[in-house]
């Protein structure tokens, strides 16, 4: 593979990051939700519709209960007339691609933009359909309970493990400033019920509902100075059975991480990182990232508690790439960040960017 | 931007029910041909875009399951649907990918297993406030829209006919078409039962399963894998208002298609479509929809289409033979059928379209439809 080298490369500059935040049922409509993000999307990148050359959009249809369920969305993400690739996939994925549109020169500005209604069915019972099904979705398995079979596989020499998870959950439970993820002690989670043994239902990362929007552009909004770069980006989709994975280790990640630091020219990614925003949907999924990115203890690690504010499928990748860019716009000590965005039974698809902060 | 090609295609043959082959293993096969045709081994694909709709099949995130039967594992791999446009998208997907020198060699998938759900179903999930009640679907929507269209361009139910038995008749020289009717006539689809006034059985394109792969290489790559590259001269998409009753006269003013025609032309310095193309490959889910894409796409002014089949010039002997492969009407798996139209393109491109051939291509057009406006178009070529 060729790396996309930031060096050689014309900047994809984040311009513009909005949000509904995740809420743990947002009574709109998907379309009104989206509006919101879009909204305050392009006004944070001081861009109006017209300014958009094109739009990715993220969406799930089986998730949505709609077919092509981007037309939804369709007049809200100002795709009338315009063109629009919808992913269907992890919204960061979504922003992957878009980078893809302009580093070939298709496009000056792209709008992505994801949803995620996780309160309109039950999210996990959907999860039965996107495995194998003939093989496995006539075992009642969904996605929580690949994860719990992966918990198990990392627990069985590891006596210590589910301490340390409950005290990770507890943690990024104390860090978040939403109401979804209720703060509690390490000992809660622990006498909390059993999700997917040994997953208890504190270690997970509450289902809530959100859109998130980005707005990708070759060049930042005149006159904000320093500005936030997608420098590398690579995703990785591993095998689909479980038997057919190192069930310990996310090596999907390991080779989506090594694509987007060949793009960014990050050489040890221990030093590399000032923030990492993972999408970890259960605590143990916390080690798995940390090992298998190599991000160094230096890092900090979703300091607004990642996704235990609140897991909106799709959204969530995207939503951790604008929880990346805010803290980078608050913090000016803050030069390089890493997005995570992951998908599919027990982690079986990733996606990661890097951040740089650059100047015009 | 970087010049991109397809190097490479591949397909399945196309059937109402594929009971022989699963999902997986329908991707598996044209993903197989294509890198065979390529001579690639699958270490040497960068990445993969798999375009699928997957409700059709009553499924999730399709790719996580199918995705090694597309070579994907371990790879970066992305999912595209939009309704029928999902194959020409993903195919656009992957030529942007390629163009942007993240990757060198792409393979793009689309598939479809019809027969393993139940596509009106699929189809009917729209809008629950305002389509689902009154939404019926793709034929109930063209009914209404044919007969508007009907009515203002002087289409007649016999141009309609001609277009169904040329595609279908086209279709008997392609070995991986679904149906393949050498000898159907006019009167044949006439006499066919009436599904959604005016649209009759032979007026509309099958449900198929099956699977299309191409191999999309960048400049410095494409020359070694492919004697004859079908070179990418433009690729444009355009969406529309996602409630149907926002859409004048859908068929008769398709500004979607219109808009990104134009665009598309001036890509490609496309003067004179009728002329300055060789083939078109168009996707027709309804035969009148093929008379109103030849004015949107500009082979006729509006209101010719009807006297442009009737002197027979786009069948295969004609100045422009418009979908040699037999087209939807022949064959329609959906998250396939773009892919297949620009493979197909590809194909005539390269001179390696066998007895569907058509002499001399320098210069065709693949097009995809899908919702109820939404529209991609492809220009491809040999320099």
């Amino acid at each position: 593979m060729r790396p996309a080298n930031a060096l050689d490369r014309r900047p994809v500059v984040v311009a513009g990051v909005g949000e509904t935040g995740p809420r743990p049922e947002d009574p709109r409509s998907i379309p009104e939700m989206v509006l919101e993000a879009v909204t305050e999307a392009l006004a944070d990148a001081r861009l109006g519709y017209g300014d958009i050359d094109a739009v990715v959009t993220a969406s799930v249809d089986l998730f949505d209960g709609l077919t092509a369920s981007n037309i939804a969305v369709t007049e809200v993400v100002g795709a009338v007339m315009r063109p629009e690739t919808r992913i269907a996939g992890d919204g960061l994925a979504a922003a992957l691609h878009a980078a893809c549109q302009i580093w070939a020169g298709a496009y000056d500005t792209v709008l992505v933009a994801a949803h995620g209604k996780a309160s309109m069915s039950c999210y996990q019972d959907l999860t039965r359909w996107a495995l194998d099904p003939i093989l496995v979705q006539p075992l009642g398995l969904d996605f929580l309970a690949c994860s719990g079979l992966q918990a198990s596989a990392m627990a069985v020499a590891d006596p210590g493990a589910e301490r340390r998870w409950a005290e990770t959950a507890a943690v990024r439970r104390a860090a978040c400033a939403t109401d979804a993820a209720s703060p509690c002690t390490a000992e809660a989670v622990l006498e909390s019920a059993v999700a997917a043994a040994p997953i208890r239902e504190g270690m997970c990362a509450p289902m809530a509902d959100g859109a998130t929007a980005v707005v990708l552009r070759t060049v930042a909004p005149a006159g904000k100075g320093e500005d936030v770069r997608l420098a590398g980006v690579g995703c990785d989709l591993d095998r689909h059975a479980l038997g057919d994975r190192d069930l310990c280790a996310w090596r999907g990640l390991e080779r989506a991480a090594e694509r987007a630091y060949a793009g960014a020219g990050v050489a040890d990614p221990e030093d590399a990182f000032d923030l990492a925003e993972p999408s970890c949907r259960c605590a143990h999924e916390e080690e798995l990232f940390l090992a298998a990115t190599g991000v160094g203890a230096g890092t900090l690690v979703s300091p607004s508690g990642g996704l235990f504010a609140g897991d909106v499928p799709v959204a969530a990748g995207l939503s951790r790439l604008v929880a990346a860019v805010r803290h980078m716009r608050g913090d000016a000590g803050c030069r390089r960040a890493l997005a995570h965005g992951a998908w599919g039974p027990a982690g079986q698809a990733h996606v990661v960017a890097v951040l740089d902060r650059g100047t015009a | 931007m970087r010049r991109v090609a397809v190097v490479a295609t591949g397909q399945t043959e196309h059937a109402r029910s594929r009971d022989d082959l699963s999902q997986p293993e329908l991707v598996r096969q044209a993903a197989g041909r294509a890198l065979s045709d390529a001579g690639l081994e699958p270490d040497a694909v960068d990445a993969v875009v798999i375009s699928n709709m997957e409700l059709f099949e009553g499924r999730a995130l399709p790719e996580l399951w199918v995705g090694e039967g597309a070579f994907a594992s371990g790879k970066p791999c992305l999912k595209v649907a939009t309704g029928g446009t999902s194959g020409t998208s993903a195919c656009i997907a992957g030529f942007h990918q390629v163009a942007s020198g993240l990757f060198d060699v792409v393979l793009v998938v689309g598939f479809e297993k019809h027969s393993e759900g139940h596509t009106q179903t699929g189809m009917a999930l729209t809008d629950p406030f305002w389509d689902r009640a009154v939404a019926s679907g793709a034929l109930g929507n063209f009914a209404l829209s044919i007969s508007q269209y009907m009515a203002e361009r002087g289409v007649t139910e016999e141009h309609a006919a001609r277009v169904a038995v040329k595609a279908r008749r086209n279709a008997a020289r392609n070995p991986h078409a679904h149906l393949r009717m050498p000898d159907i006539t006019v009167e044949e689809v006439l006499a066919s039962r009436i599904l959604a006034h005016p649209v009759r059985m032979l007026d509309m394109c099958p449900q198929s399963d099956g699977a299309c792969a191409i191999v999309v290489a960048g400049e410095d790559r494409a020359a070694g894998l492919c004697e004859r590259p079908a070179w990418v001269k433009a690729a444009v998409t355009r969406h529309e208002q996602p409630y149907i009753g926002d859409i004048d006269r859908r068929l008769a003013s398709m500004r979607t298609l219109r808009e990104a025609a134009r665009r598309a032309y001036e890509l490609a310095d496309i003067r004179e479509p009728l002329g300055d193309f060789d083939v078109a490959e168009i996707y027709e889910p309804v035969s009148y929809s093929e008379l109103a894409w030849y004015e949107a796409l500009g082979f006729c002014e509006d209101g010719e289409a009807g006297r442009l089949i009737e002197a027979g010039r786009t069948e295969m002997e004609g100045d422009l033979p418009v979908n040699p492969s037999g087209g939807v009407l022949s064959t329609n798996p959906v998250g396939a059928s773009g892919v297949i139209r620009v493979a197909e393109a590809a194909l005539q491109v390269m001179g390696r379209g066998g007895e569907r051939q058509v002499p001399g291509v320098e210069t065709a057009l693949a097009t995809g439809y899908g919702v109820y406006a939404w529209a991609d178009v492809v220009v491809l070529g040999s320099a």
